[in-house]
């Protein structure tokens, strides 16, 4: 199994080499055989990757200990599921995760890419095929995950109880798709702008690749969070620790990215600001793996000393390099197709909004690398805490939110109609009736009450956008029409439904920042404490012996109102073979907020240390996340093709003007 | 007359500004020293009182834990010596000796750190152990909890 896996990772190597080349050098006439070599050098590359990827999987489920891998982070004792998510813990299956994905990625883009890329497919896939090539490298020359298990390890090591967790099953491959994702606009970029193909073809295909990844990272970035509140025991879900940092920054310049590539696909503008963001936003994802691979940041998350983070921050720097370059030469043909004659419209709500996301991505990489940074400079080692951070958050928060609430009722290129100035009016009326609300409720800060109003102002300017949508299609019932609506305009309304989560997550990171509050204490058996509105009972201590851990839990009895409410079963549990203990906290969860109990330990015979915490507007939060994944779900969900023999629907008159604008599509209407 | 550009310039300026302006507020409010044990032990006389954040390694035999899991005491090893570090806050599960770990807190007037953060690295353990290093060992506590 050993030698199968080495050698398919050498193949891989060496066939996503060749193809990078025959794919690059395969343009123009007379190399179509060259070409058409590289994209099976290209296929082998990916099926030799895949083979490495199955005999990996394998040897965990398994738990094959003759691969070094498996014997470090699996054991016999560890359940088949956290035993195949070993394969994303370590350094080179991790790598190897991504690279894989990459090259699913690369083969659905060249096969599967229903969205024409202008042509660029073939240059766009050898330079996948380049990246695979560095990846496959690393995996071959720095980090093997085919290495043989020369010492004697019958039971294995482990995997970590912190990273027994239903959300770590799912959320570090779920951020490495995101990266993997942002490569293809990024390469398509390059291609174009290398090409000098310009003309917004590949923009169409960049789109819909970079809302998947977009999608895709801020999903993995939510798990990441659910597993740091649930599992790490503090309280909190976000620590602005450099690793979390790391996948932020590629996140927020990705949001940009996808409004900008809006503003070129209907208006022909932002293109420079477009090409830029595609190569920062990769090079961020490379960024990332240089945080948590060079050792040279203080973290929570893992460091090393091995070379592979300097060679992704070498393999950024070239990148970045080539690609600034390019924008260089080409920028007399990124000029806009037309200048921007109204400041109350779409394409001036995105340029600012994403100048904020830029903006906050700049404060968080200068946070990032305060300590070597300072050291260059200063010659001291300075770092910044959470309020560096969470300072600059709250204005760029407040202007996404402002832009978002505006959005909905502003076109692309001419100032809002009568209706939608009307409609700006009453969605700022409803801001400041919710705001007067939120007074009214005992809501004291000005942050808190701003939030409010400016959530409600965009929820309010979403309905009144679907309204007037709606009011273009006299012909039949109110409902009737919206149900047509939605079918015919899917990616405008789930934009909307994005937007919407983007409030509620927004609320909810409101709520759980302003109004958190926290109690230590000591509890003795039979004791009760009011708190919080809530009266707490301590009934006592539940000991258990299980094949793999040791577990102690205390059982908290919660009334309400006089009444009894629920139980919670805050614990500790203490792990073998690892002899790691885990904090497992209980969490009582409403809309109102979540009361999230810790327990530390045992003191004396009859007396437990807990912390009690009461997050408000937790649920907010993970629901804002829920809605904007289900709206970027439905909105990258392939529309249905026109059947075999059905005529082509002629371009009605005004198209262009209409998609410029950003009107409505009615069914029957041109 | 105002043109649109300029207009735009002007709102990005004042975003900028604003944005800039905060970050200056958060960074003097939360910045803090980023040393090893041994760049602390030198600076010992100046550092009193200042935030300070030091890594180093919990050294074997050292490492106390309270069994309520609230408050730890361990010597932090640095390449030249020791520190004494004694922490009053949530610690992380995965606290062990022979661990790398970042503390935050102050100096007290005895030279040792008072810690009111501890950071260790993370579960996902990306660094292999090197031959011959010490395995790591879960704290015990002083009072058997359990």
């Amino acid at each position: 199994m050993n030698t199968l896996g080495e050698i398919s990772l050498l193949v891989a190597f060496v066939a996503s080499g060749y193809a990078a080349f025959a794919c690059l050098a395969g343009r123009g006439p007379g190399r179509r055989a060259i070409g058409q070599s590289g994209l099976a050098a290209g296929l082998v590359s990916v099926a030799a990757l895949s083979v490495v990827t199955g005999v990996l999987a394998y040897a965990l489920l398994v738990k094959d200990f003759r691969f070094q891998y498996v014997a470090h982070y699996s054991s016999e004792l560890l359940p088949w599921y956290y035993s195949l998510s070993a394969f994303w813990v370590g350094q080179a299956g991790s790598l190897l995760l991504w690279a894989w994905l990459l090259a699913l990625l690369a083969l659905v883009l060249r096969f599967g890419s229903r969205e024409e890329a202008g042509g660029l497919e073939q240059p766009a896939f050898g330079l996948l095929m380049a990246y695979l090539c560095f990846l496959a490298a690393v995996l071959v020359f720095a980090a093997d995950p085919m290495e043989s298990n020369l010492a004697l390890a019958p039971r294995g090591d482990g995997l970590s109880p912190l990273l027994q967790h239903p959300a770590m099953l799912i959320h570090p491959p779920i951020v490495f798709l995101g990266y993997a994702g942002w490569a293809i606009p990024f390469v398509l970029a390059i291609s174009a702008l290398a090409a000098g193909r310009l003309d917004g073809a590949w923009v169409r295909s960049a789109r819909r690749w970079a809302f998947f990844s977009w999608a895709v990272l801020g999903i993995g970035i939510l798990l990441g969070a659910v597993w740091a509140y649930e599992e790490l025991g503090w309280g909190g879900y976000w620590g602005w620790d450099p690793v979390e940092n790391g996948s932020l920054m590629p996140w927020l310049s990705g949001t940009a990215l996808v409004h900008c590539l809006m503003g070129w696909h209907y208006r022909g503008v932002l293109k420079k600001t477009v090409c830029v963001l595609a190569i920062v936003t990769f090079g961020l994802c490379n960024f990332a793996t240089f945080l948590t691979r060079s050792g040279i940041f203080s973290s929570l998350h893992a460091f090393s000393q091995s070379p592979i983070g300097w060679m992704f921050l070498g393999w950024m720097v070239v990148l970045a390099a080539c690609g600034v370059a390019l924008v260089a030469v080409r920028r007399s043909r990124l000029r806009p197709d037309r200048p921007m004659t109204s400041l109350v419209s779409r394409e001036a709500a995105v340029l600012i909004s994403s100048l904020a996301l830029l903006l906050l991505v700049a404060v968080t990489f200068l946070g990032t690398v305060s300590v070597p940074l300072s050291n260059l400079v200063l010659g001291r080692k300075i770092v910044v805490g959470a309020a560096f951070y969470n300072d600059v958050l709250i204005p760029i928060a407040l202007v996404l939110l402002a832009a978002t609430a505006a959005a909905p009722l502003l076109r692309w290129g001419l100032p809002p109609t009568v209706q939608q100035r009307r409609a700006l009016g009453i969605s700022v009326l409803a801001g400041v009736a919710a705001a007067a609300i939120a007074l009214a409720r005992g809501v004291r800060h000005p942050l808190g009450l701003a939030v409010a109003g400016l959530a409600a102002a965009a929820v309010a300017a979403l309905a009144a956008a679907l309204v007037l949508d709606a009011q273009q299609d006299p012909s039949a019932a109110f409902g009737w029409k919206l149900l047509r609506l939605l079918r015919a305009n899917r990616r405008r309304y789930a934009g909307f439904l994005v937007h919407m989560g983007f409030v509620c997550l927004v609320v909810g990171v409101a709520g759980s920042s302003l109004g958190t509050r926290r109690q230590e204490l000591i509890m003795r058996e039979g004791e009760t404490v009011s708190w919080a509105g809530r009266s707490i009972h301590y009934a006592g201590l539940i000991q258990r012996e299980l094949p793999d851990k040791s577990t102690l839990e205390a059982r908290l009895e919660v009334s309400e109102g006089g009444q009894p409410a629920y139980i919670l079963l805050p614990g500790q549990y203490l792990y073998r073979p690892q002899f790691e203990s885990a904090t497992m906290v209980a969490i009582h969860s409403t809309w109102a907020g979540d009361f999230y109990t810790i327990l530390h330990g045992r003191r004396g015979q009859d007396r437990v240390s807990l912390t009690l915490v009461e997050n408000p507007l937790m649920r907010w939060l993970w629901t804002g996340g829920i809605v904007a994944a289900a709206g970027a779900v439905w909105g990258l969900w392939p529309a249905r093709r026109p059947s075999r023999g059905t005529p082509p629907v002629p371009r009605p008159k005004g198209a262009a003007l209409r998609r410029r604008t950003n009107t409505i599509r009615v069914r029957g209407k041109p | 007359v105002i043109t649109i550009p300029k207009k735009l310039l002007l709102a990005g300026l004042l975003v900028a500004g604003v944005t800039v302006y905060m970050a200056y507020l958060g960074a003097s409010a939360s910045w803090q020293y980023y040393l090893s044990v041994d760049e602390c032990l030198d600076r010992r006389p100046t550092l009193a009182g200042s935030r300070i954040r030091v890594s180093g390694t919990v050294t074997p035999k050292t490492l106390q834990v309270d069994p309520d899991r609230t408050r730890a005491s361990f010597q932090l090893q640095g390449a030249q010596g020791g520190l004494g570090v004694t922490c009053r806050c949530s610690l992380p599960d995965n606290l062990a000796e022979n661990m790398p770990v970042v503390v935050e807190g102050r100096l007290d007037e005895a030279g040792r750190l008072q810690g009111n953060k501890l950071l260790t690295r993370c579960a996902s353990k990306y660094e292999a152990q090197l031959p011959g290093h010490a395995p790591r060992t879960a704290a015990r506590p002083v009072e058997n909890g359990r």
